[in-house]
Order: structure tokens, then C-alpha cells, then sequence
């Protein structure tokens, strides 16, 4: 079970969302975009160390055999 | 005016003044491609996390799930051959033939297109709730994106009545927030999903 402080913290920001029309969208799409930016650097930077090749094959295949299996 | 129209309605005012097009996600973005061609082949409804980030939860995701009607294997192959010529390609399998008995299977297929997007979770409508979902889909001007979503009720009853993790509880209590949900609707969906799942 999560913390409660981040109940208020979802609540909070949905009341922004609801309440700031113009401003939510910039901000969301700033944080979204930087998640992909950041998880896609860290990926880079793995297949470019020793090995990374391989350990991004075996993360490829884990994530089929997930698929698959669900 | 209250509840589910008077949501939709204010969501529409809120966007007339809200969306410039650069102000799209990269998982905007994304949605809105792969729906784009499959609405040329088959009705569709995006339905649970996505539907609350897409209304402005701050959260990732790995996948967008997409319930779509049920096709026969003809169909179908015109469908994933459409999503292959746009460099979709599926997780599972390059053939359409097995994809489609994954789908035939009530199992889900993830198109991805680049290593670093989303996945595309897409399932066929398996029961009366799915296709009733589908019956009564809806666009939510709020996200500023222009596809199909299942109804924000059943999105909420969903995951309070079924998901239940922290996550979805979160997503529902925003979803709640932003769209001053309607709670007779909610308590129908929920007693159509204790009924059917």
C-alpha cells in the first residue's frame, strides 16, 4: 500500500487539471515526454556497454515471453 | 446541469480554449497513429490507464489497451497488414494467421513500433460487456486527441470494482476529480461487471 501522501498528491493534481484548463496539457506532456526521453537514454546507454547487445536481446525476449503468457 | 452530459460538455468548453497541437504526448501521438488506421477496418475503444493519463494523470505507462470488435481472419489480415505497411509490427508474431488465433484465443497481441514508445495491447471483445463498451463509446475532448474511448464510468467502475491495485484506484479517483463522475452510472457498471466477470 502506497503512501496517503500520495493520494493527496493525485487528488492535488487532478484538481489542477480540472480547475487550470490551459496549463495542465503543457505540463503533463513535458513530464510524459521526459519518461520516454529518459527510460529511451538509459536503454541507449545499455546496449552500449559491454554486453548490452545481449542483455537488450534477452530484455527483448523476456517482453515476448511475457506477452505471450498473459 | 449535472452529471455525464454536463462532464462532456464542460470537458468540450475546457478544450475549445486548451489545445494546440504541439501539446501532444509522445503516447498522444502514438494512440492517435495506430487508432487512425484501425478505424478504417474495425470500431475500437481504448479503455483503463490510458484513458485516465490521456485526461492528465501524471503517471507512465508501458501500454495502451484497445478492445476492438471481433473480425474473421480476412478481416483481420487486412488489418495487421495495414499496421505492418505503417511499421507497426506485433510482439507475438509476424503472422497474421497466428495473431489472429492469439486474438480468437481471448488473448491479447502488443504492436510496438520503436524500442522506446509504448505497446499497443489490443484484444477482441470477448463478452457482452465488451461489446456493449464499444456500442457506447465516446470522444473526450479534454485529452485533445481524437479517438475513441471506452465510457469514463465504466473506466472508473473498472478499476474500483475489478483492478482494484493502488494504481487504478488512483486513476479512478482522478478520472472521479475530473470528470465529477456520475455514481448511479458507476454502481450500473459494477453490477455489470460482477455479473459478466
Amino acid at each position: 500500500m502506497r503512501d496517503a501522501t500520495h493520494m493527496e498528491h493525485v487528488v492535488r493534481w487532478a484538481r489542477f487539471v480540472k480547475e487550470n484548463p490551459t496549463k495542465w496539457k503543457a505540463q503533463h506532456t513535458e513530464f510524459i515526454n521526459a519518461i520516454y526521453e529518459k527510460a529511451g537514454s538509459a536503454l541507449d546507454k545499455i546496449t552500449q556497454m559491454p554486453g548490452g547487445k545481449e542483455k537488450m536481446r534477452k530484455l527483448r525476449e523476456l517482453r515476448i515471453k511475457a506477452a505471450s503468457s498473459r | 446541469m449535472g452529471g455525464k452530459q454536463g462532464s462532456y460538455l464542460n470537458a468540450f468548453r475546457l478544450n475549445q480554449v486548451m489545445e494546440p497541437v504541439e501539446d501532444r504526448s509522445i503516447l498522444d501521438k502514438f494512440c492517435m497513429e495506430f487508432c487512425s488506421l484501425v478505424e478504417k477496418h474495425v470500431k475500437y475503444i481504448i479503455v483503463s490507464g490510458f484513458v485516465a493519463i490521456a485526461a492528465g494523470r501524471k503517471r507512465a505507462t508501458e501500454d495502451i489497451d484497445v478492445i476492438i470488435e471481433s473480425l474473421d481472419k480476412e478481416k483481420f489480415i487486412r488489418l495487421h497488414g495495414e499496421l505492418i505497411k505503417n511499421h507497426f509490427s506485433c510482439i507475438q508474431s509476424d503472422s497474421a494467421n497466428e495473431v489472429h488465433s492469439y486474438l480468437k484465443d481471448n488473448l491479447s497481441v502488443r504492436y510496438v513500433r520503436e524500442n522506446n514508445e509504448p505497446e499497443m495491447e489490443v484484444k477482441f471483445a470477448k463478452d457482452v460487456l465488451d461489446n456493449l463498451q464499444i456500442q457506447g463509446r465516446i470522444k473526450i475532448p479534454l485529452t485533445g486527441i481524437d479517438v475513441w474511448f471506452g465510457s469514463i464510468e465504466m473506466n472508473i467502475a473498472y478499476k474500483e470494482e475489478y483492478l482494484k491495485s493502488d494504481k487504478d484506484l488512483e486513476d479512478a479517483k482522478h478520472l472521479r476529480i475530473v470528470f465529477d463522475a456520475n455514481e448511479e452510472k458507476i454502481n450500473k457498471c459494477k453490477e455489470l461487471i460482477r455479473k459478466y466477470r
